[in-house]
């Protein structure tokens, strides 16, 4: 009984709180608020999955997460059982019986042998755990890297490049190649082959819902494939450092069903819509005389440089700056005349348009459908 | 003023050929640059995957064979290394017995050898037929030739310096320890220069 | 007496039997006797020889263990609060979107120098400078082996430091990140001198953590104390060789990398550079062959205080000391096996990866054992609850976690989906600050008295504690949904849409609690400077070396070195356990004993003050400060060091003292008695 009360005393002492529980709830805080937190969305999650690759790394996780969980609870419970079953020793108690001396405790050998034993059986369990988690992961991995029904007709090349995405659909006859940045565009259900190069530097291509990440290093390429199973839009992220502006490398990928999807590709194969009133034709002669043709290109104008983004079907597209911005006139005339307001460090140098000009330019850009 | 129980250690030697701290001292720096060079190995064969022809052919000589490192200086200066630990086991083994005048005639031969192996080093450098900055295997070969070089000039720079010691100072105890540290480090840069000679020079014939 | 005098005959017994296998001669061994001995006279007599003196240029020249590593610490210790600080910048610029409190050029520059500053100025040098100061205690001896060599690396550390942060503060700070991945950090794409203000910075602080190592090794391998056999090194300095093992085997690779990415940008190489038959995946592997027992070589040390902690507040042993130093064994080999699983995200063949895999899950057995052999300590223990001991319960239960992240983090799968986000920020600041940072911390209150002579307050010890552990829970285990929920590592800033607004805030208030607690600490030391309590020699009734000597400990360690009879020196010393007679006292005199059984085997003299440590470090400085701009600083750094070197050759050790005396040696302590007493027996 006395040893008890000694027990609850000291844990008062180890939180010198007033009270062990106003301590407990405040130690729980963190974890609870996350937890609370997770129920809210997110713009990518891994944990919400729409495709293949991303639904069994899902349940993978969630097999690390409760068998996780479980150990560090376990672990946790003998900690503080050990810390309970120890007896304590306080330095006041101590010198009022008159205890001065500290000596080693020597614990009694059968003691120690049932100790080793217990010790033996959790190194015993932990290599257990670990095994199944090592074939439940490589049963993953390898699922993840075979491709799947090879009579996938969709063929995507992305290369990197400081801040943004270049796309390149391909294809056999390659009156049908064309470009496109920071949007993909795909099939429902169908698996897509993605190849990742990089003209300058590293960088990662991820979209969480879809797969897990595939890094683009210059002067390699990175074969990773996609499916999504449900329609929608997913964002991704250049997830490997890659200068200045790595936080401003997104995109979108857009899953649609295989019909919108030829659709757009059909879409996306013609040249570029010619100008049709005034203002567009005004536009597009203020492109094609001005330092944009120095590196973009809009096909079926004399436009063809490589250096930024392809602006053939640009108001196709949702978002502009690597899916920075919202893809509407005003953040396009920002954009034009100081994308470095904007994106500190890109690429593209700040043009100095009068109002008509500037107008003109973003009718002519808007029609680019 | 009270009796106690004492470890009496007055009798014992001063420093101890076997395994003085300057030993360990020693070994711990030669695991370091085992490793170092261990590591330069394995980015010479790393880079060497990325290449069809490995040295790259020349520009100039269209023939394949003409991009190969000459072997004769590297060849004579392995050679010379090799024969340089004659005189340093000599060395070795005088300083272990305490035979001042055999130590100083044999440090100077190694001396003369070191400075030789030098010299005939900076003429290794014209037989890889590329330069540093001409492309990647240019640049892991003249790294590891120089890498090579810097320890044969530290490891003559350090002979010369125990050299002069035992020639205006004492041959005590501990320069007679330092020697023979020495003598180890001298074997081990001949002993490492064996396998890099091979990759550099004929792994690249076969 | 009787006990005694057999435990004294069987000594003897033993000493003998192993000097007739030893090729010495008969008269050169180590005898037991009983003696008087006249303490005061030794004392002032060591006192004299092994001080330093005062003043700059003793300052300059000191090569005392605990003055070097008291420096090492103190310097750590301020790099640590510069990186704190960054940290902070950091969560005030990410605690809501689209924050313009930094510009993305400063972000960029700051996290790259927080985790750098962290890793290379922070973690390795004070687990390093804490086994320099206690090493050479916990053994038994008086100094280091190779004490300018371990000046020397301090000054090379301070110079990397002073570097770094120089280049920061002349907005040349490097801004690519820790690793500094190439092409990025490479002349095509970071023009400037950033990136070498970071490769040269690396090649300082990794010089100093060889030079370390070597110190440790050679220390603990030829000083320690008559009868500390390889069965009785305490664990923490097990921890320490451990460590040293592996630094000698990693570091190297990060010095080759740095050391090719410094010649790619500065005298046009092409190791890495894919246009010319280099290639960027090659520096990965280098980094990553030092980056991942980096951690290892910062973690294994804390091992070591916990160990440590443990035990003296258990008071009894480790349950299970062979396992526990295997533990720490096999860690550092399994260490060196895992290096590619920073890299599954790269193009690797699938076999590879499944082999990093296994070893990656592998290593958390040895974690696993050498936890579950802290619990049993403490379960059979007699627990004191003293902040040392609260320090290791928060590792205990931050390490767990971190440690089960990372066995998540090693399935490739899983890695793949978050390697890169926030999950991994904050799967290794729990593994390193609750691995590393939470035993320093208690190493800190424990041996403050030691350092000092004055305890640390046990009150302010709690709220440190607490402030420390509910901060470091609000900053960093968000971070881990926010990784699930997708945000990348390295951005300066994220967009509203993104939904990860409330959790980063809620993080970059944890960090404020964890900065209270940072101050509470430094509080708690200034005031204990002055006006802690007393300690004495041995508050805590500890088992190892260091606290049989005097709080601080006196320039020479020892006034007699001591003997060991057992794995817990004090515990289990004893009674009239012999100490070391027969070193002088008028030169800095060591003892040399055997690496596996430590018998006193030979003697040597280490050397006193010197400067030349200090000029060589300014020679390398030469080299790699001014050889960012030319490559001839080399050659004239060479000559510089070469000339300093000579300098040290022929400085003779010890010769400040000798000028003072050296004419004749006086009598040893009660050497007449001796003899008197030889014949007696």
């Amino acid at each position: 009984m006395r040893r008890e009360r000694d027990h609850l005393r000291s844990w008062r002492g180890l939180t010198h709180a007033r009270s062990t529980w106003r301590a407990a709830c405040v130690l729980i805080m963190p974890f609870a608020l996350t937890l609370l937190d997770a129920c809210s969305g997110a713009q990518q999650s891994v944990l919400d999955p729409a495709g293949p690759q991303a639904v069994r790394t899902d349940k993978l996780w969630w097999l690390f997460f409760y068998v996780c969980a479980f150990v560090f609870v376990f672990v946790m419970i003998a900690l503080f059982l050990a810390l309970r079953r120890a007896s304590l020793w306080r330095d006041e108690t101590a010198s009022a019986r008159g205890v001065t001396e500290l000596p080693m405790l020597r614990p009694a050998p059968e003691k120690e042998r049932r100790t080793t034993n217990v010790i033996v059986g959790a190194t015993c369990v932990t290599v257990v755990i670990l095994f199944i988690f090592l074939v439940a992961s490589y049963s993953v991995g390898r699922s993840l890297s075979t491709r799947m029904e090879q009579n996938n007709k969709v063929t995507i090349e992305i290369t990197g490049h400081q801040w943004w995405w270049q796309v390149r659909y391909t294809d056999s006859n390659p009156q049908n190649i064309f470009e496109t940045a920071n949007e993909i565009h795909i099939p429902v259900g169908v698996p897509v082959t993605v190849e990742l190069k990089s003209q300058d530097v590293i960088h990662s291509f991820w979209v969480p819902n879809l797969a897990g990440k595939k890094d683009l290093i210059p002067g390699k390429t990175s074969i990773l494939w996609l499916r999504a199973d449900h329609p929608g839009t997913y964002r991704g992220q250049c997830a490997e450092y890659c200068g200045m502006q790595h936080a401003h490398m997104a995109l979108y990928v857009v899953a649609e069903p295989r019909e919108q999807f030829d659709a757009w590709l059909a879409h996306q194969r013609a040249p570029a819509s010619q100008p049709t009133d005034d203002s567009q034709r005004r536009g597009q002669q203020v492109f094609l005389s001005s330092p944009c043709i120095m590196c973009h290109t809009i096909t079926g104008t004399t436009a063809g440089a490589h250096v930024g983004p392809d602006l053939t079907h640009l108001s196709s597209r949702s978002t502009i700056a690597a899916a920075t911005l919202p893809n509407t006139r005003g953040h396009l005339a920002g954009w034009v005349v100081d994308s470095q307001g904007v994106k500190p460090g890109n690429q593209m140098p700040p043009n100095n348009l009068s109002s008509e000009d500037l107008m003109a330019l973003l009718d002519y850009l808007q029609s680019l459908k | 003023m009270s009796e106690r129980n004492v470890l009496d250690v007055s009798a014992l030697p001063y420093h101890s050929f076997e395994s003085d701290a300057v030993w360990w001292g020693n070994v711990g720096l030669l695991a370091i640059e085992t490793t170092m060079f261990g590591i330069t190995v394995a980015t010479y064969f790393y880079l060497r995957q990325n290449y069809q022809l490995w040295p790259p052919p020349l520009t100039s000589a269209p023939n394949p064979f003409a991009s190969l490192p000459a072997l004769t200086v590297p060849t004579i200066n392995m050679a010379l290394l090799i024969v340089s630990c004659a005189p340093m086991i000599m060395v070795d083994r005088a300083a272990r017995r305490g035979q001042r005048g055999t130590a100083r005639v044999g440090l100077v031969i190694c001396l003369v050898l070191g400075v030789a192996a030098i010299a005939l080093r900076w003429f290794e450098f014209p037989a890889v037929k590329f330069r540093w900055d001409s492309n990647a295997y240019g640049s892991i070969v003249w790294f590891t030739l120089g890498m090579h070089m810097t320890h044969l000039i530290t490891l003559t720079l350090e002979t010369l310096l125990l050299t002069i010691w035992i020639f205006i100072r004492d041959f005590d105890m501990k320069h007679r320890v330092d020697i023979t540290t020495v003598a180890i480090y001298w074997y081990w840069v001949v002993a490492i220069w064996l396998p890099l000679y091979a990759i550099i020079y004929l792994s690249v014939r076969f | 007496m009787n006990a005694e005098s057999s435990v004294i005959e069987k000594q003897r017994e033993q000493t003998k039997a192993s000097a007739n296998q030893s090729q010495h001669q008969a008269a050169a061994e180590a005898r037991l006797d009983r003696r008087e001995l006249d303490e005061e006279r030794d004392r002032r007599e060591l006192e004299r020889t092994w001080a330093d003196g005062r003043g700059l240029w003793a300052w300059l020249t000191s090569t005392n263990h605990k003055t070097i590593a008291t420096r090492y610490i103190i310097t750590a210790f301020v790099f640590f609060l510069l990186g704190g600080i960054e940290a902070m910048l950091m969560r005030v610029q990410l605690a809501r979107a689209e924050n313009s409190f930094l510009s993305a050029d400063l972000y960029n520059q700051i996290f790259t120098v927080h985790g750098t500053t962290m890793m290379f100025l922070f973690a390795v040098p004070i687990m390093e400078g804490m086994g320099l100061y206690l090493v050479p205690l916990m053994v038994g001896t008086r100094n280091v082996a190779f004490p300018r060599m371990n000046a020397y690396g301090y000054f090379t550390y301070l110079f990397g430091g002073l570097l770094l942060y120089g280049g920061f503060l002349l907005h040349t700070g490097p801004d690519t990140g820790w690793f500094s991945y190439v092409p990025l950090a490479g002349p095509a794409f970071s023009p400037g001198k950033r990136v070498d203000v970071w490769a040269q910075m690396i090649t300082f602080t990794e010089i100093a953590a060889l030079v370390g190592a070597i110190e440790i090794i050679a220390t603990v391998f030829k000083q320690r104390a008559p009868g500390m056999s390889l069965n009785r090194i305490p664990l923490f300095v097990w921890s320490q060789v451990v460590t040293a093992f592996m630094i000698i085997f990693a570091m190297p690779a990060v010095m080759l990398a740095s050391g090719f990415l410094a010649m790619d940008r500065l005298v046009d190489t092409h190791i890495f550079n894919p246009g010319e038959g280099g290639d960027a995946i090659l520096y990965q592997h280098m980094f990553w062959f030092f980056g991942h027992p980096e951690v290892y070589i910062i973690f294994i040390p804390a091992l070591g205080f916990v160990s440590t902690i443990v035990s003296t507040f258990a008071r009894r042993k480790v349950f299970g000391y062979t396992a526990m130093v295997l533990s720490l064994i096999a860690t550092a080999f399994l260490g060196f096996g895992l290096w590619v699983h920073h890299m599954f995200a790269t193009p690797l063949p699938q076999l590879g990866q499944s082999l990093f895999t296994g070893a990656s899950m592998m290593i958390a057995i040895p974690s696993g054992i050498q936890i579950f052999c802290w619990i049993a300590t403490l379960w059979g223990g007699k627990v004191r609850l003293k902040t040392p001991l609260i320090f290791v319960l928060g590792f205990f239960a931050i390490f767990t976690l971190g440690g089960l992240t990372g066995v998540m983090l090693a399935s490739v799968p899983l890695d793949l989906q978050v390697h890169d986000t926030y999950f991994v920020v904050a799967h290794f600041h729990y593994v390193l600050i609750g691995g590393a940072v939470f035993p320093l911390f208690g190493a800190f209150y424990y041996w403050f008295p030691k350092w000092t002579g004055r305890m640390l307050s046990e009150r302010a010890g709690r709220w440190n504690f607490w402030l420390m552990f509910v901060g470091f829970n609000f900053v960093f285990f968000p971070m881990h949904e926010l990784g699930l929920k997708g945000m990348t590592r390295r951005v300066y800033t994220y967009l509203p849409e993104m939904g990860w607004g409330d959790l980063n805030l809620l993080a970059s208030i944890g960090a404020g609690i964890l900065a209270i607690g940072v101050v509470v600490f430094l509080a708690n030391v200034f005031w204990a400077r002055r006006a802690g309590e007393v300690a004495g020699d041995d508050p805590w009734h500890s088992p190892t070396l260091e606290w049989a000597t005097s709080s601080p400990p006196a320039d020479y360690n020892f006034v007699h070195l001591p003997t060991v009879q057992g794995g817990y020196a004090l515990w289990e010393k004893t009674v009239d356990a012999p100490v070391v007679v027969g070193l002088k006292t008028d030169c800095r005199e060591v003892l040399a004993t055997n690496v596996l059984d430590a018998e006193p085997d030979h003697k040597y003299q280490l050397p006193g003050p010197s400067i030349w440590p200090l000029m060589l470090a300014l020679a390398t400085a030469v080299a790699f400060v001014i050889g960012i701009f030319t490559p001839w600083a080399f050659p004239v750094a060479a000559a510089l060091a070469f000339a300093s070197l000579a300098g040290w050759f022929f400085s003779n050790p010890n010769s400040d003292n000798r000028r003072v005396k050296m004419t004749k040696p006086r009598p040893l302590a009660g050497h007449a008695q001796a003899q008197a007493s030889e014949g007696q027996a």
